[in-house]
């Protein structure tokens, strides 16, 4: 007993020595197996309330590097948005019957870029031969006649108003009640306002009377509005009228539009090809 | 200032340090910046072995709750503190240490706290390093974390005391 008392004192320092090792690397070897031991990590309350306070302090040191990303990531999924997609397929309606058969479809489009205010204003569409868009196409809008199409790519087209004045398209119209026909023109100054030619003077014509598509050259439909007749003066010298129409739409405000597409156009031309040149 | 109260206060800030800050540090190469070992370093020369032994078993225990390493620094710094008196006593002068001075560069030279703090640390962060890895087939890992984090560790202590100590000598 005496000698393992001498033992001790002689060894005494390398025996705390050897169980605070002990200690350590039993703690070491076995955090796995107590789940108390979690208490002696960074899982306790006063330690994790001193990290929290170093990481308020030190979280904005990469901020500038954490924004970048975030931008990045942020154009990532943006891209991925329906909302800022192209659209390639649009719906087209078609009825199948046995006494009506469908003349025209309807493509919808989006105005994307436009302008009232030139001498010759064109109207860009998000849609484009992708969707069938080909020149010469009609497109209007729920309040009346918009333009033909006049150059189509893949995925974007041009639309030629009514409002324009070198080069019109001549969209042929006619008086509602009276039935009297002619020709849709812009004089190049009020986008609300457009005029009709071709009517004579010796017919009367009704303040306020509605005007609509003709719908003869195949590219409209019979019977879609224009507009209202709102001021007649007959023209010097000329045995016509003189008649100016308020549009029925609004082409400043318009922001979606129809492309029509006559089902039937390929045989009208075809048939009217027929007509012999000579006479 | 009591020594004691020195201590203690040395015990917080050191504690403190090397948790919210060198811990958080990440330099790659494996480097891990360690001054824990300077504190045991720097306790007092008449402090004997075995109330070191606990004061390091504290202070691993400390370091070891605020970087979940579940003992590993402990068992390192209670070694530190087993080896601290065998390698003064080697390098220490014929006539003993004189009780005033503290173990600090200023107080003993820069030779000599160079040499047993390289010692001591290089050993400590050694056997940090075995612990962890625990792998004979990977000394040449061991080794050259030993040498990046031991290094830089030193070069670290003794930035610490130029600027931390010296200032508290000249009061």
């Amino acid at each position: 007993m005496r000698n393992l008392i001498a033992f001790l004192q002689r060894f005494r320092i390398f025996l705390v020595f050897a169980v605070l090792q002990i200690l350590a690397i039993m703690w070491y070897v076995t955090y796995l197996s107590f789940p108390r031991n979690q208490f002696l990590t960074t899982n306790n309350n006063i330690a994790i309330q001193l990290l929290e306070w170093e990481h308020d302090l030190t979280k904005h040191f990469n901020l500038s590097k954490n924004n970048t990303e975030l931008q990045w990531e942020n154009i990532y999924w943006r891209k991925r948005q329906p909302k800022f997609m192209y659209q390639l397929s649009r719906g087209k309606v078609k009825i199948n019957d046995t006494i009506y058969e469908q003349q025209y479809a309807y493509i919808p489009a989006e105005i994307i870029n436009s302008s009232v205010n030139r001498r010759n204003n064109y109207f860009t569409l998000n849609v484009g031969t992708a969707q069938g868009i080909k020149r010469g196409m009609g497109v209007f809008c729920q309040q009346g006649v918009v333009g033909v199409i006049h150059y189509a790519s893949k995925h974007y087209s041009l639309v030629k108003t009514v409002l324009t004045k070198d080069i019109n398209i001549d969209v042929s119209i006619r008086m509602k009640k009276s039935d009297l026909p002619g020709l849709l023109k812009w004089d190049g100054r009020d986008p609300r306002y457009g005029m009709i030619t071709g009517i004579n003077n010796d017919l009367r014509i009704k303040k306020w009377s509605k005007v609509e598509t003709r719908g003869g050259s195949g590219i409209f439909p019979k019977g879609l509005p224009v507009g209202k007749v709102s001021f007649t003066e007959p023209i010097e010298g000329q045995a016509l009228w003189k008649v100016e129409i308020r549009f029925s739409a609004d082409y400043r405000r318009l922001q979606r539009v129809y492309i029509i597409k006559n089902l039937h156009l390929a045989e009208q031309t075809a048939l009217e090809a027929r007509i012999p040149e000579d006479d | 200032m009591n020594v004691v109260y020195k201590h203690i206060i040395r015990f917080v800030v050191f504690a403190l340090l090397q948790a919210l800050v060198f811990n958080q540090l990440n330099i790659g190469f494996g480097i891990h910046l360690m001054i824990q070992p300077l504190f045991i370093m720097l306790l007092p020369f008449e402090l004997t072995v075995i109330p070191m032994m606990g004061i390091a078993f504290l202070m691993g225990l400390v370091i070891d709750i605020f970087s979940n390493t579940y003992g590993l620094n402990t068992s390192a710094l209670v070694l530190m503190a087993y080896l601290r008196p065998i390698v003064f006593k080697f390098y220490g002068p014929r006539e003993g240490y004189d009780p005033l001075k503290e173990p600090t560069s200023i107080d003993m030279g820069s030779n000599w706290f160079g040499l047993v703090y390289g010692i001591l640390l290089g050993l400590h962060t050694f056997w940090f390093f075995l612990l962890e890895i625990f792998e004979i087939g990977r000394i040449g890992f061991i080794l050259q974390k030993t040498i990046l984090s031991g290094g830089l560790s030193f070069l670290l202590a003794l930035l610490i005391q130029s600027f931390i100590l010296n200032s508290k000598q000249k009061k």
